[in-house]
This record gives structure tokens, sequence and C-alpha cells, in this order.
């Protein structure tokens, strides 16, 4: 019961219901622009009947195909509360994978805060692992130490070895990922 | 700043600490460095060019354009000088110089790919879309790759989009676009996605929806691949517009096929079917039904597709998608707008919508998706849709109060959901007084033993009970409207608190409600990003007095709007070179609704209005802040003719009944409302810059430099601005008499009324107009002009009297204590300060008038003295004026004893011991104590702002003295 379509620059003055959420980072508008430019198909957001945007996916295509690490990633993926518990975030996800399927990626990852523990439970019903640890990846703003990241992976068909998704032994620096 | 690439070159190991230095933001040091290299390396433009971003940057404007331009006239075509131009150039505002930089490059090394597609960049920045389609053109030349082919294209469209003439875009760059699309297909030359995009685009602008069409389904067609679904969602808008009804319900079936949940496909599935029966369409003799399929064109064949997705679902073992179900409501909706019998073969509404809710009433949005088919229903079924909801929910037997409370998180949420449409339905707002306290005492319950479900909850998770707090604190507002009652109020406030303690994430608990009656820190919202917060912060916080709060959410909006101005261009060049063609126009509007945002207009009146307010005459003249915020009194840059408004109103969470709701009329209102106050204080403004630039005009030295930055006002524009004043004074009074109430849970009202009622606009007013006449005494001089001079002294007069009367409106007790309750009156605050912007542009106003009385003054005295006379009467004028002056100290004395005795009391005053009604568990007091220290000590921060700014005020009173 969801309309779904490319997000649009006008969704920026409607999306704060979704933002509200407490763990959705609002970025500035360059950041959403950039994407909108760059990867627009994989800008996606969800429409309730009454008009009420009920949540979005933002991601991007990058790496080297050579070196077999050309992927999906997800940028962002937020549900309003109201329209938690539907399906909507993993009918999202598979959009994004399909996207990234049909670009010939290997793999698609996203980061997620690692005290996060009902989008990390909510991934590996997706089929994503944790692939590595990525430690102080998320800086807190108000004296808080810095959180951990996980970077979970999921193989696509083009990664039939599904190698892209071994877990490193050794979690790595911000710094250390490209 | 980019390390350039080529490391063999010298010059860049020479530059390269500069680039360093700059990059750390250690401009001295770079411009030492870049001084140091000049020396020993005259012809070293580069680092003339890296001296000069340092002076940008530490503040040297001037120098820094005039070394940019030695090095710019000399017309250099070395990647380092030019790159390092166009960042200067970008940080100076001047997109512009950019074009001509690389103008003249290219004019010098006509072949440079690299310096051809600077230029195209530097035009779309600029929006020179005729230049660029050149430009394109020009690199396609050099170097034939496609994407320079299609640059030029879209720059086509682009003058297309942007062009006046509506014809001159259909006849002329529209058809020019579509053929050179059509050369390149011709060549089978056409490679990429974006491509084709910009072809379907041209194609749909000429509205040649066939071809279009024809493009989609054909080979070209293939190449749509990057968005889901990308091919079958052009044909659907596409049957759209060519009214192939047929094709568009055959699209939607088979889409619906696919995914049952897809809204979008549902309303065109009903929109083609009931044009299709409308048309009595027929499928044909023989063959398919349509290019896309079998057809529906009947009512019959509508109910059994409905029918049979219902089936499809029920056959599902989990998972059910709420689609199907909804789309029959929506069916029988349209069915019965059409008065079409057949609605009954799909059930009874209220059953329906009952059995809905048995699948899906443990889900949030359940109300969401049930509020919308309430209309359904005729009032007498009100009851019995509510009473019939309860049967599905699970709650354990009544405790000794009475409420029976859910077992589990699902039942919450069920009965949750039938809370919120029993107050969707009005049931909540028909309750007398003891009733909807009977309510909150119920949802109360709720609330307090939902949380036991939340005791593992994570500091960023919601409580499962929120919603019945935050409803509750809705009906106390309901109390507070109709009764009045503050102990309503408090009470609302303290189980905000409540709210907050528990689930410290919940927005909701922060939103406006408060800051009707007092401010609280900014830190305790949650960023928006676009600007809703800041709008609200700036309204309340600058007309409680509370001026930092208020220029901080002010220089926040500003940076915001400021730095999309200079970074959509950025993206429309990134859309460019990733062929993002649909999205350029797109970018474009979107800057534009940016840049015309009704809330940027304000917060630029309003922040400049703060600056003179806080700082003008006090620590600095106020000629310098006028000249430092490049104030100009005959330029209005505020586009009132397209301001939009921009608000996201939908964040406020309500469940109000459909009459209680945000309409368009308040959001119209809202508008006006808001431009009629910009429009007061956007002409105060401007006549302060007036009053200003005849306090000290220009001198002849650097008159050109100032009438250039437009400090030089004119007496012409005094006079209009003063007229322009005084009708938008007029047109206010008249709207603030329609007396429209905004739903609680909506726009804000503006400052409006509270201005017009404290006296502060026609008291501004009032001494706005005293240079006019100034102005001609100054001509005439003191010795014929006695009828002049009682005009001037009445206005002083009346100017006194108008600015006691404003003070007496602040008088009272901020927060009245009467029969043992409190009652905070923070419209006395807000009077407080209009009466202190109203003081500093009387001083202004005074400070003139004392600059023109000064040497009339001096001259008669001189001549006195010349012709020995013995004391004869001073000029009624001059009399006036002083008296005026002393008249001004005792105000600013009583309103500063004002000031300070509510302070004294307020500090005093012990909320806590007074008694709070109803509210016997301790806790409860806590909270609701919190709230009363929270609007104590935010009254007492405004008072103390407030006083600080009057008595930097009351220090200026002494130059007035002639």
């Amino acid at each position: 019961m969801t309309t779904l379509r490319a997000f649009t620059c006008d969704d920026l003055f409607k999306f704060n219901n979704i933002n509200l959420d407490p763990l959705t980072e609002t970025y500035g508008i360059p950041f959403y622009l950039q994407y909108l430019a760059h990867w627009p198909e994989y800008f996606i957001v969800a429409e309730a009947p009454g008009g009420e945007l009920m949540g979005y996916i933002m991601g991007k295509a990058e790496g080297s195909v050579a070196r077999e690490e050309w992927h999906g990633h997800v940028t962002a993926l937020s549900v309003a509360l109201e329209f938690r518990r539907l399906g909507l975030a993993a009918k999202l996800m598979e959009m994004l994978e399909e996207i990234s399927e049909r670009k010939g990626g290997f793999f698609v990852d996203l980061f997620v805060r690692v005290s996060n523990q009902v989008a990390v439970k909510m991934y590996k019903q997706l089929g994503y692992s944790v692939y590595r640890t990525v430690i102080e990846y998320y800086s807190a703003s108000n004296g808080e130490p810095d959180e951990d990241a996980y970077d979970m992976r999921k193989a696509l068909s083009r990664d039939a070895e599904k190698k892209s998704i071994i877990p490193l032994p050794h979690p790595v620096r911000p710094e250390d990922i490209e | 700043m980019a390390a350039r690439g080529h490391v063999q070159d010298p010059n860049d190991r020479r530059l390269r600490p500069i680039y360093d230095y700059l990059d750390n933001g250690n401009n001295k040091m770079a411009i030492q460095q870049a001084d140091k290299l000049l020396k020993k390396h005259k012809d070293l433009h580069c680092a003339k060019v890296l001296k000069a971003i340092g002076l940008q940057r530490t503040g040297k404007q001037d120098e820094a354009f005039t070394l940019a331009q030695e090095v710019a006239v000399l017309e250099p075509t070395d990647d380092n000088s030019l790159q390092a131009l166009t960042i200067l150039y970008r940080e100076m505002h001047r997109p512009e110089l950019v074009t001509k930089l690389y103008e003249a490059a290219v004019r010098k090394v006509p072949t440079s790919e690299e310096y051809h597609s600077h230029l195209f960049m530097a035009y779309a920045r600029v929006g020179e879309y005729k230049k660029m389609q050149q430009a394109g053109m020009a690199l396609y030349k050099i170097v034939p790759k496609n994407p320079y082919y299609f640059w030029s294209v879209m720059s086509l469209v682009m003058q297309a989009i942007s062009a006046q003439d509506e014809k001159l875009s259909q006849t002329m760059f529209l058809p020019l676009a579509e053929r050179m699309v059509e050369k390149m297909v011709k060549e089978e030359k056409i490679e990429a996605e974006a491509e084709v995009q910009l072809y379907f685009m041209i194609l749909e602008r000429l509205g040649k929806y066939v071809e279009a069409l024809e493009v989609v389904q054909g080979p070209l067609g293939e190449k749509l691949t990057s968005e889901l679904q990308s091919r079958e969602n052009k044909c659907m808008m596409l049957y759209r517009r060519l009214e192939r009804w047929a094709e568009c319900n055959a699209l939607s079936c088979k889409l619906l096929l696919k995914n049952p949940d897809d809204w979008q496909f549902y309303i065109l599935y009903f929109d083609s079917l009931f044009y299709l029966i409308d048309q009595s369409w027929a499928p044909p003799q023989e063959g398919a039904h349509s290019a896309e399929g079998e057809v529906h064109a009947s009512t019959a064949q509508a109910i059994s597709f409905m029918e049979d997705r219902i089936v499809t679902e029920e056959a599902k073992e989990s998972k059910h998608l709420r689609g199907p179900y909804l789309a029959r409501l929506e069916l029988i909706r349209r069915l019965r707008e059409r008065s079409c019998p057949e609605a009954q073969q799909l059930g009874e509404p209220l059953e329906l919508m009952f059995q809905f809710f048995v699948k899906f009433g443990d889900k949030p949005c359940c109300i969401t998706d049930l509020e919308i088919f309430l209309d359904l229903f005729t009032p007498d079924q009100h009851v019995q849709f509510i009473n019939r909801l309860m049967e599905a929910v699970p709650l354990g037997a009544p405790g000794e109060d009475g409420v029976a409370l859910p077992g589990d998180t699902r039942a919450l949420q069920r009965h949750l959901c039938v809370t919120q449409l029993s107050r969707s339905l009005g049931q909540q707002h028909a309750l007398n007084t003891e009733g909807k306290l009977g309510l909150i005492k119920e949802l109360k319950a709720h609330y307090r033993h939902g949380l036991q479900f939340g005791k593992s909850c994570l500091k960023t998770e919601l409580q499962f009970s929120d919603m019945y707090c935050l409803m509750a604190a809705h009906v106390y507002i309901d109390l507070w409207l109709e009764t009045g009652d503050q102990n309503m109020l408090w009470q609302c406030l303290g189980l905000l608190e409540e709210g907050l303690s528990h689930s410290s994430s919940n927005a909701q608990f922060n939103f406006p409600y408060p800051l009707y009656i007092y401010m609280f820190p900014i830190s305790s919202w949650r960023h928006l990003i676009l600007n809703f917060k800041e709008y609200l912060l700036t309204r309340y916080a600058e007309s409680l007095g509370q001026f930092a709060a208020a220029s901080q959410s002010c220089n926040f909006s500003l940076r915001f709007f400021h730095s999309n101005q200079k970074d959509t261009s950025e993206y429309i060049i990134q859309a460019y070179k990733y062929g993002a063609f649909e999205k350029i126009p797109e970018f474009i509007a979107f800057r534009n609704r940016l840049n015309h945002s009704l809330h940027f207009a304000q917060a630029r009146t309003e922040r400049m209005l703060l600056d003179l307010f806080l700082e003008a005459d006090t620590s600095s003249p106020l000629e310098e802040s006028v000249k430092s915020m490049s104030l100009c009194p005959e330029e209005d840059d505020i586009p009132w003719d397209s301001l939009r408004d921009n608000r996201d109103l939908t964040v406020l969470v309500s469940w109000n009944p459909k009459d209680r709701q945000l309409n368009e009329e308040h959001k119209q209102h809202s508008l006006e409302d808001d431009t009629l106050w910009l429009r007061l204080r956007s002409l105060t403004l401007r006549l302060i810059g007036c009053v200003s630039a005849l306090t000290h005009p220009p001198t002849s030295r650097n008159s050109e430099k100032t009438t250039e930055n437009g400090v030089a006002a004119k007496p012409s524009s005094l006079q209009s601005l003063l007229s322009q004043l005084e009708n938008t004074l007029n047109q206010a009074t008249q709207f603030t008499e329609k007396q429209l109430q905004y739903p609680f849970v909506g726009p804000v009202p503006s400052r409006l009324a509270q201005a017009l009622s404290s006296g502060c606009c026609q008291c501004q007013l009032s001494s706005l107009q005293l240079p006019l006449h100034l102005q001609e005494l100054e001509t005439a001089g003191l010795d014929e002009s006695t009828e002049l001079q009682t005009q001037i002294s009445n206005l002083f007069k009346s100017l006194a009297v108008q600015l006691q009367d404003m003070l007496e409106k602040c008088k009272g007790d901020l927060l009245e204590v009467k029969d043992d309750q409190s009652k905070p009156q923070q419209f006395l605050l807000e009077n407080l300060v209009y009466f202190v912007e109203t003081v500093c542009i009387v001083l202004w106003v005074s400070n003139y008038c004392g600059s023109v009385l000064r040497p009339l003054k001096s001259s008669l005295q001189k001549k006195k003295k010349k012709k020995k006379e013995v004391s004869t009467v001073t000029p009624p004028v001059l009399s006036a004026y002083q008296e005026f002056s002393s008249s001004l100290q005792s105000l600013l004395n009583q309103a500063l004893e004002h000031i300070k005795s509510q302070e004294i009391s307020l500090t005093a005053l012990k909320l806590g011991a007074l008694s709070l009604e109803g509210q016997t568990q301790s806790e409860v007091r806590t909270f609701t104590k919190t709230a009363m220290d929270k609007v104590q000590s935010s009254y007492l921060r405004s008072l103390q702002e407030i006083g600080e700014l009057l008595k930097k005020r009351a220090d200026t009173l002494k130059s007035l003295k002639i």
C-alpha cells in the first residue's frame, strides 16, 4: 500500500517526519543533491495513499570492476515510525539490490551503528553479514565517545563464490576504508 | 584545494607550500610565502592568485580583486593560474568572471578539450544556456564524444525551459533539439541511456507523445535500464497523456499482478476503468484487447479483479499486504461517488474496515490507512464503528480505576489505534469538561502502563505508549482553549515533561506547544532540514526578547540559504557530467523555491533588524552597521509576488477530526499573515537606513563609493517608504480584524496582531515621520518657521505620549498569581520587546533631529552674541526637543525599574508551593514543577536580555544634547 517512486528535490521539503527518527542522519542539502545528480535511480521514496512520505533509500554504485569491488552501497535507509513493521525497508533494499544487479555489481554493502541492534538484526534477516568492523566510524558531537560501525555485505549473483563477503579477521580504521 | 598532478613541473614544487598553507587555513603564511616566491620569480602568476586567495580569506577583498585582475588581464593559460582564479572568483561570488577567464583561454589554445570543458561548466554556473549550447558544440568538434554533443542539446532544452515566450520554445529551441538528436539516431550513434532520456524529455515537452512512446517501446527504449520499471512508468505516463485508457488499464492490471501493494497503479486502474465505462469501450472483434493485453471496462470486472486480489492475499500464510484491502475500500468510494448500486457487492465499509483492523490493527500505520476512509460512514455509524473495533482489542480486566489495560505491545497498538480513530471522528471533542478530564485520566493510565513494555528500549528508541501521552497533552490543550483554565496548560506542560523523561528522543514532545508560553534552549531540538525549527525559534525567541537565541537561529537559516545558492550550481554541473539531464530543471526549480522562501526573506530582514537593535549606536555607529550590511533603502530585494511558504507543517502529529484540521484557508491566511508582518519589518528596516543616511550624509570625498553601496538615501525614498508603511499598516489592521484561528497543531500566528495591539507600529511610524519635517526646518531655518516648529513640537509631544502608553501596556506580572494559581502572561514580555525596539528607533530618529537642531541652535547663539541681545525666548522646536529628550530619560528609567522589579518578584516566586489542583502524586507534581521552573527561568532570561539592551540604550541618551 505504497507508491514507490524516484525521490525528487521537492521531497526534501516534506521528509521531515522520517528524519525525526533519532538514528536517522539529516545531511546538508548538497549531500542529497549530489546523490540526485549522480545516482538518481538509487534514490527511491515510498509514499502513502494520503501523501505522507513513508520512507526512503539512498544509495550509489562505486568501486573498481577490475578488483571485483564494483558494488552497490546503501548510504541511507529510513522508514517513518508509523510505517514500520510493514516490510518497507526490506522492499526498498530489494530494489537497491536489483539495481545493483543490473549494474553488474559484485555485492551490496552498508554501514550501521554497532548499537543499532534493530537494524543489524534486520539486515541479517535480509541476508547481510558483518564483513568488518570500522572503529569509531561515527563521530559523536555531544562529548560521547565515537561509535564503531559494522560494514555489512551481501553478495550479488556476479560474485557466485561469495568471495566479497568473507569477513576480515581484524577491525579497520575509517581512514583504511575506501 | 585540489593537489596538482604534474610533479615534474618545478613551479608546482614552488607553489606547493602555498597550497598547503591555504588548505590548512593559514592564510597569513600563504601570503608571506607567495610574496617570497614572487620576489624571486616575478612572472609566477599563480603565486599572485594564491596570494589573492589568502587576502580574500582574510577579509581584504579589494586588494585581492586588484591582484587577481593583474593576472586575469594577462589571459593566463597555465592550469595552476586558471584553477586558482576559478576558486578565487567563486569565493568572491563572481562566477561570471570565470567565463571571461576561459573565453580568453580557449581563444589562445583553441584545441584544448580541458579549457573548452571548463568554459562550458563556467557558463553552466551562471546559467548562460545559449553560450553553453555553443560551447558544447565547439567541444564536440574538437573531440567528437557523445556527451559533449548532448550537453549542447540539453542546453537547447534549457533555453526552451527558461524562455519567456512559450512559442519560441515550441517552434525553435525544442524542434532544433529534436533534430539534433534525430541526426544521431539516424547515424546510429546513440550510446548511452542518458541520451535516450534526453530524447524522451524533448519529445515529451514538445507534446509528441506518440513519438515518445515509439522511442520507449522501440530498440532505443532497451537502454532505459537504470531505474526500475523505467519503461513501464514512461509508457504509463504517455498512455495517460494520450488518453489511451485501454492500454493504461491493461498495464495497471499487469503491474498490480506483479506488485499488488503499489497504490499508484490502483489509482490509475480505477481512473482508466471509469473513463472506459464512460466511453462505453468495447474490445475489438478479434485480436488482443490492447497493446498491453487484457482490459477491464466494466464494474463487474473491476469488482472481480479486486476480489481476486484479496483471495490471493488471503491465501498467503504471512505478510499480508494492505494494498488489496484498501483498494477495495477505494473502489467502494468511487462507485458511491458515481451512485453505482454495485458498491454494495463489495461489502459494508464498516465491516470491511473492521476486518482490516483485525488484520492490521497492531501496525502503527493502521490509523493513517483507515483515516482516509472514515468519510464512508454516516455520522450515526461512528459509535457503532468504534464499539465494533473494541471487540478486537484484547484488554485485561478493569483495574481499580476502572481502566482496562492491554497485556502486550500488539494489544496496546490496537487500543491506541481505536483511540486515535475516536479522536479523528470527533468523539473526544464532543465530550464535556468532565468527560475530557476522565479521558485524560484514562490516556495517562494507558501511557504509564505501557511504559513497562519499553523498559529495555535504548535511548534512541521511543516508548510504545508515547502517543497516549501526546494525545492527553492535546486534550489538555483542548480544555485550556475551551475554558481558559491555566491549570490545564501547566498540566499539559508537565505531562510533556513526563513524556520527555521517558523518551528523550521523541521530537513530538518538544514540538511547538511549549513555545506559546516560553522559549526553551535550542539544543533540545532535533535538526530538521528545511528550517521549520529555525522559523519557529526566530518567531518566538525574538518576540520574547531572547535576542541571542534569535540571532543564532537566523544565522543558521542564512547559512543554509546562502550555501544553497552556491551549491546548487555545482550539482547542476554534476548532473551534466553524469548525464542526469532530467534532474537539471528540477535542481533549478529547487533553487528558486529556496531563494523565494518566505523564511529566507524573514531571516534576512530580522537578522538585520536584530543587529541594529542590539548594536547600532551602542557598540558601533548606526551608519557603520547600515553600511556593513549593505542595506540600501531604495532597494527592495524581497520577491513579494513569488514568496514560497516552504514550512513542513505535516511534521506535527495530530489526530484532529477533519473540520479541525489544518486546511488550505489556514495555510493561505498564515502566508498572508507572515507576508504582511515581513512587509512591515522590511519597510521599517529600510526607513532606518534612510534615517542613518540623513544623519550621516556621505561626504564628497568618498561619495561615489557610498552611493555605490547604496547608503545615500534621497528624501524622495523617505517619503515613499513612509506612505508604503502607512498603507501596509492599514492593510495589517484590516487583516487582524478577520481573527481567523489556526488549529493548535498548525502554523503559528505571526507577531502582527500583538505588535499592533502594543501600539508599536503606529509609534514607530510617527517617529519615522519626524525626519521629513526636520528636513523642511533645516531649509527654512528658525526664523520664519513658527508654524512648522509648532507642528514638530506637537509631534514630539505626541510621541512621548505614545511611548508612555506603550510602556503602560508592559506593566503587570509576567507570572500572575491569583487564587493560588499562576498564569503566564507572555504578552507582557512581547509588549516590552516592542517597547524596546521602538525606543531604539526613536533614539536614532532623535539623534538625527539633534544633528539638525544643533547647528541651528549654535548659529542662533552666535547671532545673539553679535546683537548682544539679552535672552529672548528659545524657539519652540528647541525647547520641545529638550523636553522630549528628558521625557525619554524618564521613560527609560521607568522601564528599567519595571524590569528590575519583575526580575526580583519572579526570582522570589515559589511556583512549586502553589497548589496544583488535582495532582496528588508527588512524581507528577515534580514534572509540573519542572515545567514551571522552565517557564520561570525562561522569563528571567528574557528580562535580563531586554534589561541589558535597554540599559545600553539609556547610556546613549546623553548624545542627544544640543
